[in-house]
């Protein structure tokens, strides 16, 4: 009837051909092959990081010392300027056209792309930003993000506390070789202080946000969020207000204050002098205060002196290691005496140095040219420059037990070395066999080659206190809920027997009471110091003075070297004294005020200022 | 009149009508999500595309019960009235203003209406009404010729729009006429170009070269000497094995199929290069993976093939998707022409394995449905809707995985655009209609 009926098969074969096939296709773009689907991800997601705020710093009475401020960067999108848009930012930020030209320029090269938002203005103070933000909103290219800088709501401390800056090329391809991811081009680092030493904890942990885009990019809907984790806070040992007070000591000096808690080897005060103000440091204004700090001013207010300078003689504070060492070598006791023969090394007029507390407490210097003869050449086998190998290697060695020569490990960067010398110097300095007591006697007195710096005399100080040890200082008490390591928990104990300290103290004792230390003197207060005159061959001696007080019980021990300021009971023992009766007392005396107004008012820039 | 109502109900095709529906639904709901902005559970708002596209969806349905009361003949007689009345109006739309850069549509206050698709409808009856006209033999030159102009001249219409999509569509009677006895032969040579075509255009557009001894020759050179020296044995095979009485047949053949070859491949290496322009060039070499323009030509076929792979096996779920809603509009045109998009993203590959399945189960029943009329009418009219409802799906769907170029088409119970809908719908109503008087009629 029909002869084409049967082609209707042919018919429903192809369709059924083309169902096959296009389902196949699907199986495989849907099922088996995971690439569209993980570009389909790439089109529609969009991740962001969320930068955590940085852990502040608390001083020992839990005062804020740096907390945060808000800052504006400002991006913009260079496709997105329309010509009208020109005309009102120019005026907004009071730009020229081609001034706006070169910005769209460089938003638009090199690492930037014109179709990514990049900065054009960074670190805008939130005043600032509060001006402007009416304006931001009518023009879509340009938006701001927030950022945490920060804040100072005491402006002390800063060579210990140290500030934060953008990160540079060079620190962010470190930080990249070193598998650190955190960074982004535009993050603030530590670059000194504690910011430094502890960034890896103010830091915190970065969060991030997956975002839906849409065609344009806008975020349309949030997929998943894990939050930032904020920096820890930094519970310190500073106390704020012997630190304001010590600086305030120290103003228009140069020089250092290094203040400790024997008992636990506690910073309580770090000055470095000249100082800065940390907040100079923060916000748009970091270049230029940063150049003027760093290339303009020629007595370097960035460098922390009390770490960082190692290359101060100790003086006559050293007396005391030479005294300590002699006693416990068994060259000289308490009740050696000998003459104050000038001819051999200076002296000043004082009375007979027949025992060693008279010694000290004049501060004899040919009293010690013959107890560190008498330590170098202890073991006299008729060669001179052996046996002051012999004795130097010796005396080296119970040197450093003290800390000196080496870093004594405190939580700050940069802290230096110091150096003591030892048989191998000399004898690259000299020769071997060129050199023998008569060559290296200056070392008695803590001048010559011997480099200290101001932490290690406070911590000699301390160990003084203690009687024979003590412990790393450190700068970081808590760490929110960490406890402290254990690193600073461990008594480090010279090479000196612990009885021959009681002389020492005693003596210590009268250098304040009756001898060179009088203006360290505190009516309510025993004080046990040391003075100490580094010469300086054309200019005024350095003004030195370690101390630590009561006598009884140390609650704190110090250490004040100012530059170019005489001898060391001028400003040194005063200044000193201050800081002792301020953290003991809490408060200063109605003399001692009017001693720290005195001091406070005193300039001592110059190398050669007339008292 | 009730008792005819009856008959209508009684004698009605209850698949068809299920897949009618059940495709409908599916297709609104898919085209809902689509056009989803993630804030309109509270508010149905009529003015939106997914609101336009509901009333065009009740007003379909008003029209088709109508359909279903009145007595087909009616339908029947009116074939070239209908023909002619949306031939004048793809003339008066060609005078409108372009939009996209195609005179296709009529305007009216916030409906816009597209001629071009109620000529598929229009085009089926009358071709029907042509073939199955008593004294009219297929076989007969006057009828092919006849057949050949009323496809002809709605072509060159929608050519002038221009409306390349729905012009491909037109390809489809050639199944119909298949059906009803034109020669085997031509789906055959159909098929011979268009693989012809393809290793032709494949060769174009990935600029291949190839060496005959020291000289270079391009690519789609190489093949006509490769399709010369396939002539020749076939030739010499002929010469040698077939008996000489069929001898003279099978060489008129090859010849007729050599020079059909060489002239396609001729043809395709100068339209290639002179009449295309440079974006359909880039369309093919993505299309054939030679390139990958993902911000530029590429684009549209990239965004869309993430959205579908991105569905893997079960989908993110009704009006879940990210890529290819109204929300997100990482997918042009998705809620038209990459509308397969949406039901692959959002039910995987199980949900589109099932629309495939009822789509081509709908198309198969339509063509049993025709297979069991006694109306000639009737059968050839079923075999041109479920050939253009087939035409549709596999360009669109061909193009929405990577397997075709792009060429603008809808899907037809799931594309925006009520003409569509309405001319789709009335197709299958009037199929619905002829069908329940199959008992009724005997021609």
């Amino acid at each position: 009837m029909d002869p084409f009926k049967n082609r209707r098969w042919v018919i429903i074969l192809i369709i059924t051909c083309v169902g096959i096939i296009f389902s196949l296709r699907l199986f495989y773009i849907q099922v088996i092959n995971h690439d569209w689907s993980e570009r389909a991800a790439e089109i529609s997601l969009t991740t962001e990081n969320l930068q955590p705020p940085r852990g502040f710093i608390y001083d020992r009475n839990n005062n804020l010392l740096v907390g945060s401020a808000t800052l504006y960067d400002l991006f913009i999108l260079p496709i997105a300027v329309k010509e009208k848009d020109t005309v009102i930012i120019c005026d907004v930020f009071n730009f020229s056209r081609s001034d706006f030209r070169e910005i769209l320029n460089q938003a638009s090269s090199g690492y930037n792309v014109p179709y990514k938002p990049s900065v054009f203005i960074k670190s805008m103070s939130q005043l600032e930003h509060a001006k402007i933000s009416p304006f931001i909103g009518q023009i879509p290219a340009i938006h701001a993000e927030s950022k945490l800088d920060r804040g100072y709501p005491f402006p002390i401390a800063s060579h210990l506390l140290g500030y934060i800056r953008r990160i540079d090329e060079n620190q962010f391809q470190k930080t990249r070789k070193e598998d650190d991811l955190f960074y982004t081009k535009n993050d603030f680092i530590g670059i000194t202080g504690l910011e430094n030493q502890y960034e890896k904890l103010l830091r915190g942990e970065r969060g991030n946000i997956n975002y839906l885009k849409d065609y344009a990019g806008n975020k349309m809907e949030t997929v998943d969020k894990t939050p930032p984790k904020a920096g820890k806070s930094l519970l310190i040992t500073l106390d704020a207000k012997l630190q304001k007070l010590g600086e305030d000591l120290m103003k228009n000096k140069i020089g250092s204050i290094v203040a400790l808690e024997p008992s636990t080897g506690e910073v309580l005060a770090m000055i470095s002098a000249p100082s800065y103000n940390p907040s100079l440091l923060t916000g748009r204004n970091f270049a230029n205060e940063f150049k003027n700090l760093k290339q303009n001013d020629s007595l370097k207010p960035l460098i922390n002196r009390p770490v960082y300078n190692d290359k101060y003689r100790p003086g006559s504070i050293f007396k005391l290691v030479q005294a300590l060492i002699a006693l416990d070598e068994g060259v000289i006791t308490k009740e050696t005496g000998f003459v104050c023969n000038k001819n051999t090394i200076g002296c000043h007029n004082h009375e007979k140095p027949n025992s060693l507390l008279k010694a000290i407490k004049h501060s004899c210097n040919p009293y010690f040219f013959h107890v560190y003869k008498r330590l170098i050449m202890k073991n006299s086998n008729g060669n001179i420059f052996e046996t002051s190998r012999l004795g130097l290697g010796i005396w080296e060695e119970k040197v450093k037990s003290f800390g000196f020569g080496s870093p004594l490990g405190i939580d700050l960067p940069d802290e230096k070395s110091g150096f003591i010398p030892n048989v191998e110097f000399y004898d690259r300095w000299y020769g071997k066999k060129r050199w023998a007591f008569s060559t290296i006697y200056s070392n008695s007195i803590g001048e010559g080659e011997i480099g200290v710096s101001p932490i290690q005399m406070a911590n000699l100080a301390a160990i003084i206190a203690n009687k024979g040890f003590y412990y790393t200082p450190h700068v970081v008490k808590k760490i929110e809920d960490e406890e402290l390591s254990n690193k600073y928990k461990i008594k480090h104990f010279t090479d000196v027997e612990e009885n021959h300290f009681e002389i020492i103290t005693k003596a210590m004792n009268e250098v304040v009471n009756n001898g060179t230390g009088r203006n360290a003197r505190i009516d309510s207060i025993e004080v046990c110091g040391k003075t100490g005159t580094v010469e300086n061959k054309n200019f005024n001696d350095h003004s030195v003075f370690i101390s630590f007080a009561p006598m009884s019980k140390p609650k704190i021990a110090i250490a004040v070297y100012v530059e170019y300021g005489t001898w060391g009971s001028k400003w040194a023992a005063p200044i000193a004294s201050l800081m002792m009766e301020k953290y003991i007392n809490g408060k200063l005396s109605e003399k001692s005020y009017q001693k720290m107004l005195e001091i406070q008012q005193s300039v001592i820039l110059n190398k050669n200022t007339k008292f | 009149m009730k008792h005819r109502n009856l008959s209508v109900w009684r004698n009605i095709d209850k698949p068809l009508v299920l897949f009618y529906i059940i495709l409908s639904i599916i297709g609104y709901l898919i085209m809902f999500s689509s056009s989803f902005k993630g804030s309109e559970f509270q508010d149905f708002v009529w003015n939106s595309n997914y609101g336009k596209q509901l009333i065009w969806l009740f007003l379909t349905s008003f029209l088709g019960i109508v359909i279903l009361l009145i007595d087909g003949n009616l339908i029947k007689n009116s074939s070239y009235l209908i023909y002619g009345v949306i031939i004048f109006l793809l003339f008066i739309v060609l005078l409108m203003p372009p939009l996209k850069g195609a005179r296709s549509w009529f305007y009216f206050s916030g409906f816009s209406f597209q001629p071009s698709e109620l000529i598929k409808l229009a085009l089926s009856l009358a071709l029907a009404k042509l073939l199955s006209d008593v004294g009219s033999k297929f076989q007969d030159f006057k009828t092919k010729l006849k057949a050949f102009l009323l496809i002809i001249i709605p072509s060159i219409l929608i050519a002038l729009q221009p409306d390349p999509g729905t012009m491909l569509v037109f390809t489809c009677f050639v199944f119909v006429l298949y059906r009803e006895g034109l020669s085997g032969n031509f789906l055959l040579v159909g098929l011979f170009t268009v693989l012809i075509a393809i290793v032709g255009i494949f060769l174009k557009a990935s600029n291949s070269v190839f060496y005959i001894g020291e000289t270079m020759v391009s690519g789609i050179v190489f093949f006509g000497f490769f399709l010369i020296i396939g002539f020749i044995f076939s030739f010499l095979i002929i010469r040698y094995f077939v008996l000489p009485r069929y001898r003279k047949q099978k060489i008129r053949s090859l010849i007729l199929i050599g020079i059909l070859g060489l002239s396609i491949s001729g043809g395709i290496n100068v339209v290639y290069d002179s009449v295309f322009k440079d974006r359909h060039r880039t369309r093919f070499q993505i299309m054939f993976g030679i390139k990958e323009d993902r911000q530029g030509a590429g684009y549209n076929i990239y965004q869309a093939l993430s959205a579908v792979g991105s569905g893997e096996g079960f989908g993110k779920g009704f009006l879940k998707g990210t890529l290819s809603n109204d929300k997100y509009k990482h997918v042009p045109e998705q809620n038209t022409d990459f509308i397969f998009c949406v039901l692959a993203e959002e039910l995987g590959f199980m949900g589109s394995l099932i629309f495939i399945i009822l789509y081509l189960s709908m198309l198969v029943r339509i063509i049993a449905v025709a297979e069991r009329q006694r109306s000639k009418f009737t059968r050839i009219y079923g075999y041109c809707v479920s050939g253009i409802l087939f035409f549709h799906f596999m360009i669109n769907i061909a193009m929405v995985i990577g397997l075709a170029p792009v060429i603008g088409i809808p899907l037809p119970f799931f594309s925006k655009g009520g003409s569509a809908i309405l001319s789709f719908g009335l197709m299958i109503f009037i199929m619905l209609r002829l069908d329940a008087e199959r008992k009724v009629v005997l021609r």
